[in-house]
């Protein structure tokens, strides 16, 4: 049922509604429950009677609040649904049919949104439902609805039309099918056998067809006419006068893939037909890959480009300069006349114009070549370049390529050459013997009128067989190709004009030509022209109009790519045979877009989609809102909401102390802050344990002993940071104290990664297992057994006991004890090099350069070292006047621990003082 | 709250901050003990008030020698006249008084406990007698007695409305009542009339809750007293705030009349003010000058 655009799914609960003026009336009628209130004036009110009978009546905001509720309630529970789709509601399967083309891939995301829907009303129906592509030739397989839903963003347009193949496939997969209705998703273009599949569906069930009022555009290839590229778009139907943008992409010199121009097409009022011209520069012109109409997404909006864009440079030398003969024995006329509407011609010397780099030098009648520009021009061909060179009177006369192959010949000639057929001469005029399977003119019709009368003939040589690409009837070769690099040298062995041949005067001369991509085609070539070729697929569009990468397409006929329609066998793309490239797009250069009309029997919907919206849950949550507010109004009227305020206020409260109380930011991790603080003063630094109490207590220990540098040494540190081994940089410590706890966590491996380049790179860590009490070093103690785990992966030279003379016993005091709040003697450092030796006379050895990268002790230095705020020491050590003792002996070991640090080995060096004061003469 | 103990440790904080408290003793009577109060006068007592020369009827004993040896005139050594005044108190320990409109606010009987240990500890230092009326705790002086006060203070009673106690008064004593008076009126006239009978005067002190003052209430409500014993109902409370306030202004306006006729001293103390300015109020009218 739908009552104003809203359909109710059990609109008899409407009635409800009825119910409620009776329920306005019990409301009004009870009077709001009573408050107990405690007052001892009471005694003063007894006696008191009420004026009016009738209490405090309920206010009739309260009471239409809560009617709106409850009929927010009934009618959410009736179940509304805005935009109500029952009316499509069917029964039996469904097949969706999709045309599938091009022409639908520019609103295909608004097809498949609507085919979601309507699978989505299948599948509450119950439906079967069969997708198929027309243009895929999919036969219809029938599934659940929402197995289809699942499959839908698979679904893809394709590049062409739906063909007769695929539609008599259709027509031949349904005939075996039950009855169904059909939905028809057409793209809105005509195509052949459309009429005869609608008539085969309509036998099946009902029709409706999908179909968007817009009009189909396509881009005709692009040609090249007037030194300007002309573009022209059709549309399927005319309609309103508007303009299209046509985008050149191709790729910059940067090689990044951008719009390189733009075109605007103007569609007159119902005209299908727009045209556009772009005047580019030959360079740009030549980057473009392909054109696109802006604002559509199909292959048929999209045109890819080919040689017929690209106009090749020919450079026309000729050795005769004979300018003041006749025009027509010029050796370059007929050349300049077969080239000149497809390429753009350079004159000029050889060495001023390869630097222009050509793709074509034709050297007519050009015998020999200085040697620089022998080199240049081997150089250019060996790059790619191709020289095209024609015989003459010249060559023949010439000893160039006589005994030993010239560099830029592909044969060795003999002397002079022939000439059959003429006046002194036996024989005919030769014919040419029709071009060989694999030569690049395969395929070309040799027409009978064509005679040599005179050629240069080539010497026999193992490879002349390989290398003649055109010979004469009597199987002499006519035109000779050398690979050299990655270009070529080809010999046509007549002359360039019609003095050796008829040659030049046939239309063979230019299609020879093109085969050797000299020139290009101005035209589309038709099967003939390409007979004989296979072409290699580059790149070719999907529906879309995206380029993709061809892979491993198989290879195409010439013929076909010629005339065959794109379809699944002929992708649209650019394909490649030799140097050639040709595009072969979705439309033709006469391809016009006819509508798809329908009869008036079958109904045509757009592609809107005016999706169901359920009200039922937004109702009740109304429902529940209005009632929410009616406790609060409730309350309020009743004077109980004070309470609830407070109520409130403490949950705020509650809420602002959980934020408060969230962990601040680890400021720790600043790391800025951190190296602003370790580096603006020597820092002492700590590793943070995890254990609190023990980093408090290496906290102090290091200000203690900060504070005793300060006072007695030129090092004055600043307060002592703690380290975080995962989070901190440690670079900025010249030496960490590493308290050991059995229950520190092992670092991470980045963590070792630090600490070992902090130990190369000159740090030094001070272990303190603090168990110097109870325990031989590292022996017994789970300090020791956790240290051996801690310090396992580090880089740790080895170690030994501390020498007697080891520098960290007279850096600053002069010491041999090492007590902290323990007094052990085992305290290790790095071991001397083994080749240390007493020198006679000596006091000390001279032992290994560099600081002693860790010392690892346990008499719990940092307890001795520790402070308090004042300056007063934190705990205990030893006994009386020889306690206080062993604490100033702990304070030296940090000082001179630190001094070692700080100056290395500057004390070991005075070994050498009784040696320099010697050399100075005393 | 309420132990002896905290109750007199706020009470002395309170009475800290007052010099000690003498009342005024007019009338000398058989009860009239020998205390403190120097009745600037000769008379009994212990501390020096004058040499005088001896004058016909003075007994030969009663010259005080060490002065006359000094000359020739003998000098009869007289002693200031003191006496120490009794101070009876009421507390209404009724369950009335058992009420704090809002929590923030102590209780009426809290106030009340507090304002009147502070007063006798003020009294005791000065000297004076204090004690309860009745014949619960007769006047005494002395720290112990300040004690023995604040147990008898912790005690709370059941019913609604306690009446004052009259029995027992000591003629021309001074009497201190700290009510809410919103109880029967007929006890508390009697109980002044029965004082002013035995020449007893005093302080009626009111203390009220705000709330009592200002009666915002509305809506359908069943008002209880604390005690539970009574209550009423009513569907329109706000309709009922004008009679309700005329009822209480009235009720003070009798107790006005009261304490005018008796020579009373009439005071009104909410518990929402401060306690010192109550205190205050109990100490200058006791000592007379607040008329």
């Amino acid at each position: 049922m739908t009552i104003l655009g809203i359909g109710f799914a059990a609109p008899w609960l409407l009635a409800a509604l009825a119910a409620l003026p009776v329920l306005w009336l019990i409301l009004r009628a009870v009077p709001p429950a009573p408050i107990r209130r405690r007052f001892p004036g009471v005694a003063l009110l007894l006696g008191l009677r009420d004026d009016e009978s009738v209490s405090d009546r309920t206010p009739w905001w309260l009471l239409l609040l809560r009617m709106l509720a409850v009929a927010a309630v009934i009618v959410g529970l009736a179940g509304p649904v805005l935009n109500p789709q029952d009316d499509r509601a069917g029964s039996g399967p469904l097949l969706v049919l999709i045309d599938g083309s091009w022409a639908g891939a520019t609103r295909w995301p608004a097809k498949m949104d609507l085919l979601d829907a309507q699978l989505a009303d299948a599948g509450r129906a119950g439906r079967p439902v069969a997708i198929s592509i027309l243009s895929r030739g999919e036969p219809p397989v029938f599934q659940t609805a929402e197995a289809w839903r699942s499959r839908l963003p698979g679904l893809n347009p394709a590049p062409w039309q739906p063909g007769p193949d695929q539609i008599a496939r259709m027509i031949e997969a349904i005939e075996g099918e039950p009855r169904f209705d059909t939905h028809w998703f057409s793209d809105g273009l005509d195509h052949d056998g459309r009429n005869d599949l609608l008539s085969a569906l309509e036998t099946r069930g009902a029709v409706r067809v999908f179909q968007t009022g817009g009009a189909v555009q396509g881009l005709l290839p692009a040609r090249f006419e007037d030194g300007a590229i002309a573009l022209t778009v059709r549309r399927s139907a005319g309609g309103a006068a508007r303009d299209v943008a046509i985008v050149a992409q191709g790729r910059d010199p940067a090689g990044t893939e951008r719009a390189l121009a733009v075109a605007t097409a103007a569609f007159a009022a119902d005209s299908d037909t727009a045209a556009a011209e772009m005047v580019l520069p030959a360079e740009l012109r030549a980057r473009i890959t392909r054109f696109e109409i802006q604002g559509e997404r199909s292959a048929g909006a999209t045109t890819l480009t080919d040689d017929s864009l690209r106009r090749r440079e020919v450079a026309l030398i000729a050795g005769r300069e004979d300018r003041e003969g006749l025009e027509l024995l010029s050796p370059l006329h007929y050349l300049e006349q077969a080239l000149a509407p497809t390429a753009d011609l350079l004159d000029g010397a050889i060495l001023d114009i390869l630097p222009a780099n050509p793709d074509v030098m034709i050297l007519a009648d050009v015998a020999t070549l200085a040697a620089a520009e022998q080199a240049a021009l081997t150089e250019w061909i060996e790059n790619g370049g191709m020289l095209l060179r024609f015989a003459g009177p010249r060559l023949a006369a010439s000893d160039v390529s006589r005994d030993a192959e010239d560099p830029l010949m592909p044969v060795r000639l003999r002397a002079g050459g022939r000439s059959v057929g003429g006046a002194m001469s036996w024989g005919e005029p030769k014919a040419l013997a029709p071009f060989a399977d694999g030569t690049p003119f395969f395929g070309l019709a040799v027409p009978e009128d064509v005679t040599v009368t005179a050629q240069v003939m080539a010497q026999p040589d193992p490879t002349l067989a390989d290398r003649v690409i055109a010979a004469l009837s009597d199987g002499t070769p006519l035109v000779t190709r050398k690979a050299i690099g990655q270009g070529q040298v080809v010999l046509f062995h007549v002359t360039a004009n019609a003095e050796w041949s008829s040659l030049p005067l046939s239309g063979l001369f230019v299609e020879m030509l093109e085969r050797l991509a000299v020139s290009s085609a101005l035209r589309a070539p038709s099967a003939g022209d390409l007979a004989g070729t296979t072409w290699r697929p580059i790149a070719v569009l999907d529906g879309y109009g995206t380029v993709v990468d061809a892979a491993n397409l198989p290879g195409v006929d010439g013929p076909r790519l010629a005339e065959a329609p794109v379809g699944p066998d002929l992708l649209p793309g650019v394909y490649q045979s030799d140097d050639r490239r040709l595009a072969r797009n979705v439309l033709g250069s006469d391809a016009t877009l006819a509508p798809a009309l329908w009869p008036a029997r079958i109904p045509v919907e757009g592609l809107t989609l005016r999706a169901e919206v359920p009200l039922g849950g937004l109702l009740l949550s109304l429902a529940v809102a209005l009632l929410l507010a009616d406790v609060i109004a409730s309350l309020a009227l009743s004077g109980r909401l004070g309470s609830a305020r407070r109520m409130a206020a403490a949950l705020v409260a509650v809420t602002l102390l959980g934020v408060a109380h969230a962990p601040p930011a680890a400021a720790q991790s600043d790391d800025d802050t951190l190296a602003r603080a370790a580096t603006a003063e020597v820092v002492l630094a700590h590793v943070l344990t995890g254990d609190a109490d023990l980093d408090a207590l290496a906290r102090a220990g290091l200000t203690g002993l900060s504070e005793t540098l300060f006072f007695r040494t030129s090092v004055e540190p600043e307060d002592p940071i703690g380290v975080d081994l995962e989070l901190d940089e440690l670079a900025f410590f010249p030496v960490l104290y590493w308290p050991i706890t059995p229950e520190q966590p092992i670092p991470s491996d980045i963590a070792y990664g630090k600490l070992n380049a902090y130990l190369r790179s000159g740090g030094m860590i001070l272990f303190d297992t603090r168990d110097a009490d109870i325990s031989g070093f590292g022996t017994a103690s789970a300090n020791g057994r956790k240290l051996q785990r801690l310090a396992a992966p580090l880089d740790i030279p080895p170690l030994e006991p501390l020498p007697e003379d080891h520098v960290l016993t007279r850096t600053f005091y002069l010491l041999q004890d090492f007590p902290g709040r323990h007094n052990s003697r085992d305290i290790w450092v790095e071991a001397a090099p083994p080749d240390a030796e007493q020198i006679e006379g000596m006091p000390f050895r001279n032992l290994n350069d560099g600081v002693t990268p860790i010392v690892v002790g346990g008499n719990d230095w940092a307890a001795a070292w520790a402070v308090d705020d004042n300056g007063r020491p934190l705990l205990p050590v030893g006994r009386g006047f020889s306690g206080e003792r062993q604490r100033e002996l702990a304070y030296r070991f940090g000082v001179n621990l630190v001094m070692h640090v700080l100056t290395g080995n500057y004390k070991s060096d005075q070994v050498h003082v009784p040696a320099l004061l010697d050399r100075l003469g005393q | 709250m309420t132990t002896p103990q905290s109750l007199r440790a706020r009470s002395e904080a309170e009475a800290s901050r007052l010099p000690p408290l003498l009342a005024r003793a007019e009338h000398l009577a058989g009860t009239v003990l020998l205390g403190d109060h120097g009745r600037r006068r000769a008379g009994l007592g212990d501390d020096f008030w004058q040499y005088r020369p001896v004058r016909q009827g003075d007994s030969k004993r009663m010259i005080d020698h060490r002065r006359s040896a000094r000359g020739d005139q003998q000098f009869v050594r007289e002693r200031e006249w003191q006496i120490a005044q009794s101070v009876m108190m009421w507390i209404d320990q009724g369950a009335s008084m058992r009420f704090a409109s809002r929590d923030d606010l102590s209780t009426k009987i809290d106030r009340a406990r507090v304002l009147g240990l502070a007063t006798a500890i003020l009294l005791v230092r000065g000297g004076e007698r204090v004690g309860l009326t009745g014949t619960t705790l007769p006047p005494r002086r002395g720290n112990a007695q300040i004690m023995r006060l604040a147990t008898s203070f912790s005690t709370d009673q059941p019913e609604d409305y306690s009446p004052p106690e009259h029995r027992a008064m000591i003629p021309h004593a001074r009497a201190v009542f700290i009510s809410d008076f919103l109880g029967d009126m007929a006890d508390v006239e009697l109980a002044l009339t029965k004082a002013a009978d035995r020449g007893v005067r005093g302080v009626l002190l009111q203390v009220l809750d705000p709330i009592e003052e200002l009666f915002p209430f509305q809506g359908r409500t069943i008002f209880e007293s604390v005690g539970g014993t009574l209550s009423h109902e009513t569907l329109k409370a706000s309709d009922l705030r004008e009679r309700y306030l005329a009822r209480l202004e009235e009720r003070k306006a009798h107790l006005r009349r009261l304490t005018r006729a008796t020579g009373w001293h009439l005071g009104l103390h909410h518990t929402g003010d401060s306690a010192q300015s109550a205190l205050l109020w109990l100490y200058r009218a006791l000592d007379g000058s607040a008329k």
